[in-house]
This record gives structure tokens, C-alpha cells and sequence, in this order.
């Protein structure tokens, strides 16, 4: 189960995050952010959520965003973990659960805002997909700002 | 810059309450710290005494701030900096929903509103310059003269030419970098042959955007039409040294402050966190000019210890000595308390806690007016998203800024205003880029390449325009204190009185308008609303606003000719009290619109000067 959930979840978080899994794995949070949402909600609503995203099977493409809002990113249960997975690649922080969920399925103990850790803020993938640096870490260089940003082509 | 090891705690209580001092110094921060380091220089003994935590500056130390910074899921300006309920500190996350005609107490500050000021210092090893943004422009004459000129507020006893020299020695000690033909356009005079320590920051690609956008524009202030024009912001970070400083001498960077030798603190490297912390010690921080003091071996360091009383020789008025309350422990409240004497005293803790501690001991005061003619910067913010990719979020923070509407005959009927163009986009006033995210996340639903690609155009063109309004001496902005709310060690908190002036509303007002002027101009969507449940909302003319508190304070103990208008002499002695000389931002008697602590460090070293000779 291991290595199999680590990369499931890897390849959720890219559909997610429309980073790719090397560049996911690059940050060095991978197992820290799967731990995260595993201690926070149980594995067994994080296997739900793996299981959905494996489920769907169109290949990319309007008909395959449109099973990802569906069976996932609105599903009542699993649509706002699946937004917390984003928000833990993007900057690093476990946002807690909305109150709807959390009076549907029970307040989860760990279940607060936290930032997972130093490296997580740092490893954000908010920063270079703005073009930037995170605030106070991973600097570009004097007099980098004086020139037009670069952002990636997607 | 070498800090000497082990100078943080080989002082105790004890052994300072057996020395009679030169002078004993309150206050760690940059007042204390140049105020130290003048007067050992000149062969004078020193305790210097700070509230903050008794470590020494090592860089291990420096990154734990940093590492702490890194963990606050909420980045705000003091988050680098632990709690420490023995020596608190004003933080704008800890004011909560205000009750109408109930006092605020949840921060620091207790403060009876209506008006709730969200203005910071922090109570470390180097005080507020710890975290400061580092912008080092200095008041302009017209400031100094501000009654003569324009009938409003008051005039110094001292003029910008009796300051200027100890401007470029403040310049030199904090390390500016910045070009002088630059700020000789907006009309300060400096001597013919004088260069900055080091090249002006360059201005960021964002800054650009708006200057090129907004060629041309002027607008009119009390019939005058002034031009409106992006001009970089000297800046105490290193940059690039000028070799024709100091007559061809040059200037040698100082970098950062460390018990053993490091590479760190040469130049900005562009983290975009001045504030909160400089992850490198690019930018200056009293650290560097502490440490310095701290090599002459004239200077002892008292740490973990809470100037709680000032005691008075009621013969003849001078201090004869002060009560500390030395703790162990931040969290733990046990303490013990000793008396420190000296020849002279030097309260140093900025405009706040001076005037706190002055109130707390209950000393007599000709003018009445310690704590009084409280100022703070009253800033504005107006923010927008600019029709393109501009860059945002890179650089320091503020690279540049629209300064010329700092002066000109308008100021006899409304307040002065400087313009900051935030490189760091929205954060001050929304939380971004956090906020964008989960905008974006919970209430757009993207996901994936929609998400990020919105992300990048949402962040990279936000355009946040901080108006820096002035504001004038006012008696009935205050601090008083009450002993119905204390601290953990039992010292009276400060009660922070404050309402912003209608001279100061007009300037709001004419801001607003600017900023929509400026954002028509460059076609930015203005995203601009103050929120009536704000417990900062000010109405003035039918029209809300949001005032944010500066961390600029002044004027507690005001400056000025004789013992019945001020509380200190122009070179910051107390014209009660002989032998107590009250320095920083609390003397000054206007902060215009420029950030002060070039200003206060300047004013600084002309009063070590007198002090020494006084010593002599």
C-alpha cells in the first residue's frame, strides 16, 4: 500500500495543482502532506478521496474536469478535502474544514489552521507559479525585480 | 558584524545595582543603541537595559525568528517575534471586535476607542528595527517649521540645516543607499559634494509599470498643481557601495550580526520580507550599531529587564536612580527587582513605553504634557489590479513611491501625504497572496491549470498604493496609564488614546481621490472598500475610511523652547530633570509624511554630542 498511495496521491495532487508529480516531489513535503490529511481525517476518507480520483477515467479535457467537479470537487464530503490538498501544496497550510463539513462528519482533532512546517512555507508552490519567491525565503538575486516577471506557459 | 559572546548575560542585577554608570540607557532598540555606542566610544561607561530576551545576537538566534516567521500560518508584522507576556508588545492580530463604549484590552494597548489604532514596536534586541520596512527619507525643511509656515501644529527649536549634519551621520551609521540628485528634486538641500553610503535600490519593475502609466499626471492641492512622478525611496539596506562616499573614502557594508565570523548581509537579495524580518540582514537592523557598542567594552547589557520606576532626589529634580525588574523566564512572572544608578539616564524605549514608564513613576511635570501629542502616521490604503503582469511580489518591499505631494502651501489647510507602491502587493490590506488563494480555491472552484494560471494573473498585477497621511500634535492624543490593567509583571500598560484630526481627514480625503486619479490613469481595476466594522473605520464627509496605524509613533515627550510647551530641550534632555535625557521619536514636534527613524537617529547623535560634552 505504501509507495502505490504516496504516488495515487501524487498524481491527484498534479490534476489538483497542474504541477507535475517531479515538481510535487521536488518539494520534499509529499509524504508530510499525505500524513497530514491521513491524521486529520483517517486514512479511510483519504482512500475515498484517492479511490474517486482514480475513477475517473476520460482522458483530459472538458469531459474530465466535468467527472473531477462531479464524483470530486463537488462532492460534499470529499470536495473540501480535496480543496485543503490544494491549499497544503500551494502555501504549505492545513486549513481547517469548513464548519459545514465539520457539523455533517464531527470536528477531527487536528483539525486547525497550521502551517505544516518551515520547509512547507518555504516549498510552496504558490511562489513560482506567481513568478516569485516566497516572502523571506529561496531569494532571486539583486536587482532581479527590476526586470518583467517570468511566469511559466501553461 | 561581531557580537562580543556571552555580552547578553554576563551582567546581573546584582552587579549593575553596585556600578554607578556615566550613563544608564533604557532601551535596546536604535535610540539606545546609538545613544551606547556615542557615548563609550567617547570613553564613557554604560548600562544599557532592554525588556526583550537575554540572548546574545548570534545567527543561529536570528534564524529561529526567521523559523518562527516560516511557521505562523498569519504573517503578520511582529510574527517572527515570540510572545513574552513579561515584556509585551502591540500586535495587530490580538485586537478583537470592539463593543461600543468598551475599552479595546485584547492587545497590549489598552485603548478606549472609539478610534482603534492597530500600530506596533517590538520589545527585542534591537527594537522595531527588527522589523521595520527600512525607508530612511528625511523630513523636509518645511517640517521643522511647520506653525511659521502653514499655522499648523508646532515649529521645532532646531531647523533642517542644524540637523543636516547629524543626518549624514545617521546615513552613514544605518548604511542608506540612496542617489542624492534624487532628493535634491524633491527639495532637500544637502552640502554640494555629498554622496549616500551607497547607489540608490534600484526601482522595481512594478514601480516602472506605474511611472510610465502615469506620466504626466498632476494634481491640484490648494491651488497649486503639482506633478505626480515615482521616485525610488532611500533605503537602509545594502546595495551597492559608493566608492565617492566620505570623500573617495568609500563605505565598507555592514553585513550581519553574529558571534562568529559570516558572509551574510552583503546585499538585498530580493526576499520581498523586509517586513517582517530581512532573512539575511540586508537591511539595517540596531543589532549592527548594539553590537558595535558592545565591542568598545564600555557598554554592559542588562537583559530581561523592565524599567519599572523612575525615582527622583526631590531637592533638586534629578533622577537618582531606576527600579528594574529583572525575570528569568518570559513566561514565568518570578522576578526580582534592584535599583540602577548612574550620572545620567537616557530613556530610549520608544515614544510608547517612555512616556509609560515616565507616567508610571508619577514624576512631576511642568507642561503636563508627557504622553500627550501621541502621532502616528495615518496610512490609507487603496488597492487595484493593474491591466497587466507586473511583477508583484518581488523586491524589498517598497522600492519607490510618489513623494511630491510631501510638500507645499496646501499644508496650511490639510496634511501632507507620501505614496508607497507595496511590491508585495495586497498583503497589508487583504491578506493576499493567502486570500487569493482561497478566493480563488473555495469561491471561484478552479482547479489545476485555471487555477494557477489565475493565480499568477490575480497576484503578479495587484497594485496596493499605502498613502502616508501626516499627522499634528494633539494634547488630547495620549498615553496615560491605569493600574486597573497591568502586565504579568505588574507594570501599568500603556492607554493609547487616539483620534485622527480633521487636518488629517483631508488629507485622507485628497488621498482617496489621488489614488482614483492614479488607478483611471493606468486602467486598474480598483478593488478599494473599508469595512464600516473595521474598529480602524473613521467617517469624515460622508465618506469611510480605514485608517492603519503607521509604527511611526511620536511625540510623547515633545520638543520645543521653554519647560511650559515641551518636555525636552532641543537636544532631548528633560527640562525637568537634569540629568534625564528622553530620546526617539517621542521628542519630535511633527512627523510630516516621512518615516522617522532616520530622523530620530539623527537627532540622536546631536545629543550624544551634547551629552558628552556635558560629561566632560
Amino acid at each position: 500500500m505504501g509507495p502505490d498511495r504516496l504516488d495515487r496521491f501524487l498524481a491527484l495532487s498534479a490534476e489538483l495543482t497542474a504541477f507535475d508529480v517531479v515538481e510535487l516531489a521536488g518539494t520534499g513535503e509529499s509524504d508530510a502532506y499525505l500524513a497530514t490529511v491521513d491524521r486529520i481525517v483517517g486514512t479511510g476518507a483519504v482512500d475515498a478521496l484517492l479511490d474517486a480520483h482514480t475513477a475517473i477515467s476520460e482522458p483530459p479535457g472538458q469531459a474530465r474536469d466535468h467527472q473531477l467537479r462531479h464524483s470530486m470537487l463537488g462532492d460534499e464530503f470529499l470536495g473540501p478535502l480535496a480543496r485543503n490538498v490544494i491549499k497544503l501544496w500551494y502555501v504549505g497550510i492545513w486549513y481547517q474544514l469548513p464548519r459545514s463539513w465539520r457539523e455533517v462528519n464531527g470536528a477531527r482533532d487536528g483539525d486547525v489552521t497550521f502551517t505544516i512546517s518551515a520547509n512547507a512555507y518555504t516549498q510552496g508552490l504558490l511562489w513560482p507559479a506567481v513568478g516569485a519567491n516566497p516572502a523571506g525565503a529561496r531569494a532571486p538575486g539583486w536587482a532581479s525585480w527590476t526586470e518583467p516577471p517570468r511566469l511559466a506557459k501553461l | 558584524m561581531r557580537f562580543p559572546t556571552g555580552a547578553a548575560t554576563r551582567t546581573d542585577l546584582e552587579t549593575a545595582a553596585e556600578r554607578t554608570y556615566d550613563a544608564v540607557v533604557i532601551g535596546a532598540g536604535v535610540s539606545g543603541a546609538i545613544m551606547a555606542n556615542e557615548l563609550s566610544t567617547a570613553g564613557k561607561t554604560v548600562l544599557l537595559i532592554d525588556a526583550g530576551p537575554g540572548e546574545d545576537l548570534t545567527v543561529k538566534g536570528y534564524e529561529s525568528y526567521l523559523e518562527t516567521f516560516y511557521r505562523q500560518a498569519v504573517k503578520d508584522n511582529q510574527s517572527p517575534y515570540p510572545r513574552n507576556p513579561n515584556a509585551p508588545m502591540p500586535r495587530s492580530v490580538d485586537i478583537g471586535p470592539v463593543a461600543p463604549g468598551q475599552p479595546e484590552t485584547s492587545g497590549y494597548l489598552v485603548q478606549p476607542g472609539p478610534y482603534i489604532t492597530d500600530t506596533t514596536y517590538t520589545r527585542v534586541l534591537g527594537g522595531t528595527t527588527m522589523h521595520w520596512e527600512a525607508k530612511t527619507p528625511r523630513f523636509l525643511p518645511e517640517d521643522f517649521e511647520m506653525n511659521t509656515k502653514f499655522g499648523r501644529g508646532a515649529d521645532w527649536p532646531i531647523d533642517y540645516d542644524e540637523l543636516e549634519p547629524y543626518y549624514r551621520e545617521a546615513e552613514r551609521e544605518l548604511g542608506v543607499a540612496a542617489d542624492v540628485d534624487s532628493q535634491r528634486e524633491i527639495g532637500l538641500p544637502f552640502p554640494d559634494d555629498y554622496v549616500f553610503p551607497m547607489h540608490g535600490i534600484p526601482l522595481s519593475y512594478l514601480d516602472q509599470v506605474v511611472d510610465t502609466g502615469i506620466d504626466g499626471t498632476t494634481v491640484e492641492l490648494g491651488g497649486e498643481r503639482l506633478p505626480l512622478k515615482v521616485r525610488p525611496y532611500p533605503q537602509a539596506r545594502n546595495g551597492v557601495p559608493n566608492p565617492a562616499f566620505n570623500d573617495g573614502e568609500g563605505y565598507r557594508p555592514v553585513g550581519a550580526v553574529g558571534t562568529h565570523r559570516t558572509d551574510e548581509g552583503e546585499r538585498c537579495q530580493g526576499n520581498n520580507n523586509c517586513v517582517p524580518i530581512c532573512p539575511v540582514q540586508a537591511k539595517y537592523h540596531a543589532g549592527k550599531t548594539l553590537a558595535k557598542a558592545l565591542q568598545t567594552g564600555r557598554v554592559e547589557l542588562l537583559t530581561q529587564a523592565v524599567a519599572s520606576k523612575v525615582h527622583i532626589d526631590p531637592a533638586n529634580g534629578r533622577v537618582s536612580g531606576i527600579e528594574v525588574k529583572v525575570y528569568y523566564d518570559p513566561d514565568d512572572p518570578a522576578h526580582e527587582t534592584g535599583m540602577i544608578t548612574g550620572h545620567t539616564f537616557v530613556l530610549a524605549a520608544g515614544a510608547i513605553e517612555t512616556a509609560r514608564l515616565l507616567l508610571a513613576s508619577d514624576l512631576p511635570s511642568t507642561s503636563g504634557l508627557v504622553g500627550r501629542n501621541l502621532m502616528d502616521h495615518a496610512y490609507l490604503l487603496n488597492w487595484a489590479l493593474l491591466p497587466e503582469v507586473a511583477g508583484t511580489m518581488r523586491g524589498t518591499v517598497c522600492t519607490g513611491g510618489i513623494v511630491d505631494l510631501r510638500g507645499g502651501g496646501f499644508r496650511s489647510g490639510q496634511a501632507a501625504f507620501s505614496v508607497d507602491i507595496h511590491n508585495d502587493g495586497w498583503g497589508w490590506a487583504t491578506g493576499a497572496p493567502y486570500t487569493d488563494l482561497l478566493h480563488l480555491v473555495d469561491d471561484h472552484n478552479l482547479f489545476g491549470t485555471g487555477l494557477r494560471r489565475d493565480l499568477a494573473t490575480r497576484i503578479s498585477s495587484q497594485l496596493l498604493l499605502a498613502f502616508m497621511v501626516e499627522v499634528l500634535p494633539t494634547e488630547t492624543n495620549r498615553v496615560t496609564v491605569d493600574p486597573a490593567y497591568k502586565d504579568q509583571l505588574g507594570n501599568m500598560r500603556p492607554v493609547v488614546s487616539m483620534t485622527i484630526p480633521e487636518y488629517s481627514m483631508r488629507g485622507v480625503a485628497a488621498a482617496r481621490q489621488v489614488s482614483k486619479l492614479i488607478f483611471q490613469r493606468l486602467g486598474a481595476k480598483d478593488f478599494t472598500r473599508y469595512d464600516p466594522a473595521d474598529p480602524s473605520y473613521v467617517e469624515f464627509d460622508g465618506e469611510g475610511y480605514a485608517i492603519r496605524g503607521g509604527n511611526h509613533l511620536a511625540g510623547t515627550h515633545i520638543m520645543g523652547t521653554n519647560k511650559r510647551n515641551s518636555v525636552v530641550d532641543a537636544n532631548q534632555r528633560s527640562w525637568d530633570h537634569e540629568n534625564l535625557y528622553l530620546v526617539g521619536g517621542g521628542s519630535m514636534p511633527s512627523i510630516g509624511s516621512a518615516n522617522v527613524t532616520l530622523t530620530l537617529a539623527a537627532l540622536c547623535y546631536r545629543t550624544a554630542k551634547s551629552m558628552i560634552s556635558e560629561l566632560n
